[in-house]
C-alpha cells in the first residue's frame, strides 16, 4: 500500500494546520495529527501506520499492512462540538469549517441541503443518497437543531428520479423537511442559486445565506456530520467519482470511503487506468476544478477526478477568454488556453461576474444571463478567431446566439472533460430554467 | 448586455430587444433587455433585425413573453401578451453623446454668423481702422497670401467697435525674395538671398550628432526633386529689434522662400516614426496648407545626416534642427540689416471683446520625446535659441498669447505622421487662432499648449492640470486640437473630459476618419471636427494633407457657438462619412452667407509610386 499524504490545508480557504505528531510516531485510523492555527478544522489520520515524514504542507504516513475497520473515536460533547472535533468541512466547495457555519443561531430559519451535484459527470452524492436516504434526513434534522432552524429543504435536480422517490417516501412523514426540485442546468448548485431556488431570495454577491436566514450544507457533509454525532467518527474518508478516459469506458466509477490522503494515481488505477492519450487530470468538477497531477493526494474536499481527452491544437490562433464567476478564474482560463495552444488576444468578463473584496468573482444572478453580445463584439474587434468561455448554461446559450454568426469559433472550458465523460457540450440551452415541483410533470425541454 | 431601470427609462423610445433567452410566461424587466447603444453594430453585422420591434417604454409594464425565444430577438407584438401604446406627447429624444465619436457631429443649426465683421488694423506709417464683411474677405493669412494689404484696402466705411480692446499688436514686415544663391557672405540684396558658401562645415562643427549637412535650393521649376523625409517647414523670420519679445513689436519675414528640414541617419533610415514623406517633393507636399510650402515658393532644403540609431532618441532630431537653425540664424542676422522698405506691412492685433462669449484654444502638441517634441518660446520666430522643449517642461499646460502663436513661438520637431502633424509653419499661420481672433462674436482669451507625454499616468497628470487651468479662466467655451492620431488620443479625449466635466462646452479637432478613429472616448466628446482631407480617410504620408485648415476652423467655431448657445449637436454617425462635414459646411454657408473655400487633397498631386503601392 502506498504512503498516505495528509495535507495540512484540506480546503481552499483557511490556514494550514499545525502537526501535533512527529516522525516515527505510530498513528491509528482517527488519530488526531494536526490542529487548526486559525480558520480550519482538525485533521485525523485516515490509516494505521507510522509518520514517515513531515513537510511544510503535509504529513506523510507509511500505512501498516493490516488496516482494521475500527477507528479512534472522537470525544463526546454537544453535537456542534463533535462536528468541530471530527474536523468536518464543507465537501461541496471551498471547505469552510462546518461547525462554524452551523453556529448560526437562526431565528426559525432554514437548513438547505445542497444535493444538486451540479458539476456535470459527478455521481457520488446522488449514489450516497440512494444508498441511505434516511441518513440524509436524520442528519439534516440534527443540523436544523444545531442551527436553530425549524425548516429543512433538500435541493436536488429533478433528473435524479430514483433518489427523489426514495426521499419522498421518507419525507411524507416529516413535516419539517421538504425537497425542492432543481432544473438540470449549471450552476443550480451555487450556494446563492440554491437559496434563490428554494426561498425565492436573490442574495447580493457579497452576502452569505445567513442574510436569508439560512445555511446551505452539501449533502455529503450532512452524512459526515451524522457520522460524527452518532458514531463519533472523524472525517477521514471520502466518496469520489473517477471518470473520463478510463480503460473500460467512460461510466462513472464511484469509490466510497476512500481514505483521505490517497493518491490520485492509485484511484485511477483502481478504476482501470488511463486509456491512451489524455489532456489533463481535473480535481473536482470541470467548471470549478483545477488541473492536478497523478501523485497528488485527495483531500476532504476532493469530489471527483476527471481524466479528459487530449486538447485540440489551436496552432497559436488568436483567442479570446470569456471569464465568468461560474467557471474557471482568469488563471484557470489561461492555463486552459496554453493547453489549447491559443494566443491570448482579449479577456472579457461576464457582466455579472462581480469582483469581490478577496479578489474572487461571484455572479450577481447565478444562472440568469445578462447578455453576452457586447463581449462577442469585443472579441471580434480584437481579431479573435476562437473564444474559450467559462460560462453557465444560460450564458453559454447567449454566447452561441451571436458568436458563431460573427464567425467566432466557440469552445467551452469543459469541452475536453465533457467529451471524456460523454456529456453534452455546453452550447445551446435546450431545457427550461424552471422545474415544476411535481416530479411527474415534464418541463419544457426545447427551444421553440 | 442587460440594462438597468434607469437606462431603460433613458431609452424608452428605443427598440426593445432581448439580451438573453427568455422562456414563455416570463414577465419582462430591464434585466431581460439588451443595451440599445450596441444596436447599430449588431444591425450592421446582420445579427439583429429591428423590424416591428416595440419600444422599451411599451413593454415594461407587466408585459409577458408568450413564446420561448432566444437572445437578440426584437420584441414584437406577436410574442407578448400585451404592450402599452406609444405616448404621443413623449418628450423629444435627448441627443446622446457618441461615446466614441470617430466622426464629427453635425450641428443641427449653426449659430448665425451673418453680419459678422472682421476687424483688421493695417498700418504703414499711418494707422487705418477698417472693417470688412466676412463674406468679402477671409481672415488674414500672412506670408504668401495676405488677404488685405495696405495698397488694396477694401472700400468699407471706417467704424470703431466700442467694446473691443486691443491688448497688443504685432507688426509683420514682408520682404520678397525671388532668388536664392550661394555666395561669399550671407546677405540680402534686393530680392536675392545669398547664403554663405562653406557655412555647412561651420554648422557641423558646432554639432556632434549631425554628421553631414547639404543645402539645396529648390525653385518651382525643380519641385520634382527627391527629398528625404521632411522634418519641418519653417518661415524665415526675425525680430527687428533685440528688445522685441515674440508676439509683439516688429517681425521681419521673407516672402517667397521657406526653410525645409529633411534628413536620415547615416545608414539611410528616415527620421520618422509612423510613415515618412520622402520622395519627390511635388508628389508628397500638400501645397498651400498652413504648415506646408505654397506653390511658387523657393525651398531652401536642408538635408541632415545624423548618427545611426539617434533618430529615435531625443538628441538626434534636436541636433538636426539646431544645425539647420545655425544657418537660418545667419540669414536672420542678415535680415536685421535690411534697410529696404518692406513690400508690405501687416499689423496683427490681439483683440479682446468683453461681453462676448469667452473662449480658449487648447492645442495638444507632441511630447513623447525624440521627434515628438517642440521647442517653446524661442527668442527668434521659429528659432531654437532660448527655447525650452516641452518634454523638459513636463508637458504641463503653458499659456501663450494668440500673437505669440502667430509669431512662431513653436519650433516643431514633429517630423512624423506627415499628413497629420503640425509643422512649425502651421503655427505661424494657425487657422483656428486667426479665425477665432477675428470672430466678432467671441472673445478669444488665449492659447494653451499642452504636451502629450508617453505614459498614461503622465497624460492624466497634465490633463488634470489643464482642466484646472481652464476652470480658472472662467471661459464659456473651449477648443481642443491635436495633431497626429493614436496614442495622443488618450490625452486628447481626457482633456475634453476635464474641461467638459466642469460644465464648459468644448469642441475637439483631430484627424480621425478611417485610420485614426478614436480608440477611447467619453460623454463629453460629442462635438468633434474631423480634420481628414484625404480621399481614403488615412494617413497618406502626404505632408500636411490632414492638418487643421480654415474650413475646419470655421466648422469648429460654428459648432462651439451652437454648443454654447445650448443647441444640440447631432450624434455622430458610426462610420466616417465625409458628407457630414460637407453638410456642416453647407449649413454654415447658408446661415452666414459666407463662401468657405474647400481645400484640395492628395488627388490634386501627381501620383507617387509610394501612394500607388500603399494607399490609393
Amino acid at each position: 500500500m502506498e504512503n498516505i499524504q495528509m495535507l495540512l490545508k484540506q480546503g481552499a480557504i483557511g490556514k494550514p494546520c499545525e502537526p501535533i505528531v512527529k516522525v516515527g510516531d505510530k498513528v491509528k485510523k482517527g488519530t488526531l495529527i494536526a490542529t487548526p492555527t486559525g480558520l480550519g478544522a482538525n485533521v485525523h489520520s485516515s490509516v494505521y501506520g507510522v509518520v514517515e515524514e513531515i513537510t511544510d504542507d503535509r504529513i506523510i504516513i507509511k500505512p501498516d499492512d493490516e488496516q482494521p475497520e475500527k477507528f479512534v473515536k472522537i470525544k463526546k460533547g454537544t453535537n456542534l462540538e463533535m462536528i468541530a472535533e471530527a474536523g468536518v468541512i464543507g465537501q461541496g466547495g471551498a471547505g469552510f469549517p462546518t461547525a462554524i457555519k452551523l453556529n448560526a443561531n437562526l431565528d426559525k430559519g432554514y437548513v438547505l441541503v445542497n444535493a444538486a451535484e451540479c458539476e456535470p459527470g459527478l455521481e457520488h452524492n446522488i449514489r450516497q443518497i440512494i444508498g441511505d436516504p434516511e441518513g440524509l434526513v436524520r442528519g439534516l434534522k440534527y443540523l436544523m437543531e444545531i442551527a436553530g432552524a425549524d425548516k429543512g429543504i433538500i435541493a436536488i435536480k429533478k433528473k435524479n428520479r430514483t433518489a427523489i422517490e426514495a426521499l419522498d417516501a421518507i419525507l411524507k412523514d416529516e413535516p419539517s423537511v421538504e425537497r425542492h426540485l432543481l432544473p438540470d442546468i449549471y450552476p443550480m448548485g451555487e450556494e446563492r442559486a440554491v437559496v434563490r431556488e428554494c426561498l425565492g431570495i436573490e442574495l447580493e454577491p457579497d452576502k452569505l445565506p445567513s442574510a436569508a436566514n439560512a445555511v446551505v450544507v452539501n449533502s455529503e457533509t450532512v452524512y459526515s456530520c451524522l457520522e460524527a454525532i452518532e458514531n463519533q467518527k472523524p472525517l477521514i474518508d471520502k466518496n469520489i467519482t473517477v471518470r473520463g478516459r478510463i480503460a473500460g469506458g467512460n461510466e462513472a466509477h464511484v469509490f466510497e470511503n476512500v481514505p483521505v490522503g490517497t493518491s490520485v494515481a492509485s484511484l485511477i488505477e483502481r478504476a482501470g487506468g488511463i486509456e491512451g492519450e489524455y489532456g489533463e487530470i481535473i480535481f473536482g468538477g470541470s467548471f470549478t476544478g483545477r488541473a492536478g497531477t497523478l501523485d497528488e493526494p485527495i483531500t476532504k474536499t476532493t469530489g471527483a477526478i476527471l481524466v479528459t481527452v487530449p486538447f485540440l491544437d489551436l496552432h497559436g490562433a488568436k483567442t479570446g477568454l470569456l471569464v465568468c464567476a461560474c467557471g474557471g478564474n482568469l488563471e484557470r482560463m489561461q492555463d486552459l488556453l496554453s493547453k489549447y495552444n491559443g494566443t491570448e488576444t482579449k479577456v472579457c468578463y461576464c457582466k455579472q461576474a462581480q469582483e469581490q473584496k478577496n479578489g474572487t468573482r461571484k455572479c450577481e444572478r447565478p444562472g440568469n444571463c445578462p447578455g453576452q453580445v457586447q463581449n462577442n463584439l469585443d472579441f471580434k474587434k480584437a481579431g479573435c478567431e476562437y473564444v474559450i468561455m467559462g460560462n453557465c448554461s444560460d450564458c453559454s446559450n447567449t454566447v452561441m446566439a451571436s458568436g458563431p454568426k460573427m464567425g467566432l469559433k466557440v469552445i467551452h472550458m469543459t469541452d475536453h472533460a465533457m467529451r471524456a465523460v460523454g456529456h453534452a457540450l455546453y452550447r445551446t440551452l435546450r431545457v427550461s430554467k424552471q422545474a415544476d415541483q411535481d416530479l411527474n410533470v415534464v418541463d419544457n425541454v426545447e427551444n421553440d | 448586455m442587460s440594462i438597468t431601470a434607469e437606462t431603460a427609462k433613458q431609452h424608452a423610445n428605443d427598440p426593445a430587444v432581448l439580451c438573453c433567452r427568455v422562456e414563455a410566461g416570463t414577465e419582462l424587466t430591464p434585466a431581460n433587455l439588451e443595451d440599445p447603444a450596441i444596436f447599430p453594430d449588431l444591425v450592421d453585422s446582420g445579427l439583429l433585425n429591428l423590424d416591428g420591434a416595440l419600444k422599451i417604454g411599451q413593454v415594461l409594464n407587466g408585459t409577458k413573453i408568450t413564446k420561448t425565444v432566444d437572445s437578440l430577438t426584437a420584441i414584437t407584438a406577436d410574442i407578448v401578451d400585451k404592450f402599452d401604446a406609444i405616448e404621443t406627447d413623449s418628450p423629444a429624444e435627448e441627443v446622446v453623446a457618441a461615446e466614441e465619436a470617430p466622426v464629427e457631429a453635425a450641428p443641427v443649426a449653426a449659430a448665425p454668423v451673418a453680419g459678422g465683421y472682421i476687424s483688421l488694423h493695417i498700418g504703414e506709417g499711418k494707422n487705418i481702422d477698417i472693417q470688412i464683411p466676412t463674406g468679402v474677405g477671409v481672415p488674414a493669412v500672412a506670408g504668401a497670401a495676405p488677404v488685405v494689404s495696405a495698397g488694396a484696402a477694401p472700400a468699407a466705411a471706417p467704424a470703431v467697435v466700442e467694446e473691443e480692446k486691443v491688448v497688443r499688436e504685432l507688426t509683420r514686415k514682408h520682404y520678397l525674395i525671388e532668388e536664392v544663391k550661394r555666395g561669399p557672405e550671407t546677405k540680402i540684396e534686393g530680392t536675392t538671398l545669398y547664403i554663405r558658401e562653406g557655412i555647412e562645415a561651420e554648422a557641423l562643427a558646432h554639432h556632434s550628432i549631425t554628421t553631414d549637412l547639404k543645402i539645396e535650393v529648390i525653385t518651382p521649376d525643380n519641385y520634382h526633386t527627391y527629398s528625404e523625409a521632411v522634418m519641418d517647414v519653417q518661415p524665415i523670420a526675425t525680430k527687428e529689434s533685440d528688445d522685441d519679445d515674440l508676439g509683439e513689436g516688429v517681425t521681419r519675414v521673407l516672402d517667397g522662400v521657406v526653410t525645409m528640414v529633411t534628413g536620415t541617419t547615416e545608414e539611410g533610415v528616415q527620421i520618422g516614426e509612423f510613415g515618412s514623406s520622402e520622395g519627390f517633393i511635388d508628389e508628397n507636399m500638400q501645397w498651400g496648407r498652413p504648415g506646408a510650402v505654397d506653390k511658387g515658393e523657393i525651398i531652401i532644403k536642408y538635408q541632415v545626416t545624423i548618427l545611426n540609431g539617434k533618430n529615435m532618441e531625443r538628441p538626434g532630431p534636436m541636433d538636426a534642427h539646431c544645425t539647420v537653425d545655425f544657418v537660418t540664424q545667419e540669414i536672420r542676422n542678415a535680415m536685421k540689416k535690411l534697410e529696404d522698405e518692406p513690400r508690405e506691412v501687416q499689423v496683427l492685433q490681439q483683440v479682446r471683446r468683453p461681453g462676448k462669449k469667452k473662449v480658449v484654444i487648447v492645442k495638444e502638441i507632441m511630447g513623447q520625446g525624440a521627434m515628438h517634441d517642440n521647442y517653446l518660446f524661442p527668442i527668434e520666430p521659429v528659432g531654437t535659441l532660448g527655447a525650452k522643449p516641452n518634454v523638459d517642461l513636463g508637458n504641463v499646460p503653458v499659456a501663450a498669447s494668440p500673437l505669440e502663436v502667430l509669431d512662431g513661438c513653436i519650433h516643431a520637431l514633429t517630423c512624423i505622421g506627415p499628413a497629420s502633424k503640425e509643422m512649425s509653419r502651421h503655427y505661424w499661420r494657425e487657422p483656428l487662432v486667426l479665425e477665432a481672433l477675428h470672430d466678432e462674436e467671441i472673445d478669444l482669451c488665449g492659447v494653451i499648449f499642452v504636451g502629450s507625454p508617453q505614459a498614461n499616468t503622465e497624460k492624466f497628470y497634465v490633463s488634470r492640470r489643464l482642466g484646472q487651468m481652464v476652470e480658472m479662466l472662467d471661459v464659456d467655451g473651449a477648443f481642443v486640437t491635436t495633431e497626429g492620431f493614436g496614442n495622443n488620443h488618450v490625452d486628447f479625449v481626457t482633456h475634453i473630459e476635464n474641461i467638459g466635466k466642469r460644465g464648459i462646452p468644448v469642441v475637439g479637432f483631430s484627424f480621425c476618419a478611417v485610420q485614426g478613429a478614436l480608440v477611447v472616448g467619453n460623454k463629453y466628446c460629442d462635438a468633434m471636427v474631423d480634420l481628414n482631407k484625404s480621399m481614403s480617410g488615412i494617413e497618406n504620408e502626404v505632408l500636411e494633407c490632414n492638418c487643421l485648415c480654415e474650413e475646419d476652423a470655421i466648422r469648429g467655431i460654428a459648432m462651439l457657438k451652437a454648443k454654447m448657445a445650448g443647441e444640440p449637436i447631432l450624434e455622430a454617425e458610426r462610420k466616417y462619412n465625409v458628407n457630414v462635414k460637407n453638410n456642416n459646411l453647407e449649413i454654415i454657408e447658408k446661415a452666414t452667407g459666407r463662401t468657405v473655400e474647400r481645400v484640395e487633397n492628395e488627388q490634386s498631386l501627381p501620383m507617387s509610386d509610394k501612394r500607388r503601392e500603399k494607399y490609393d
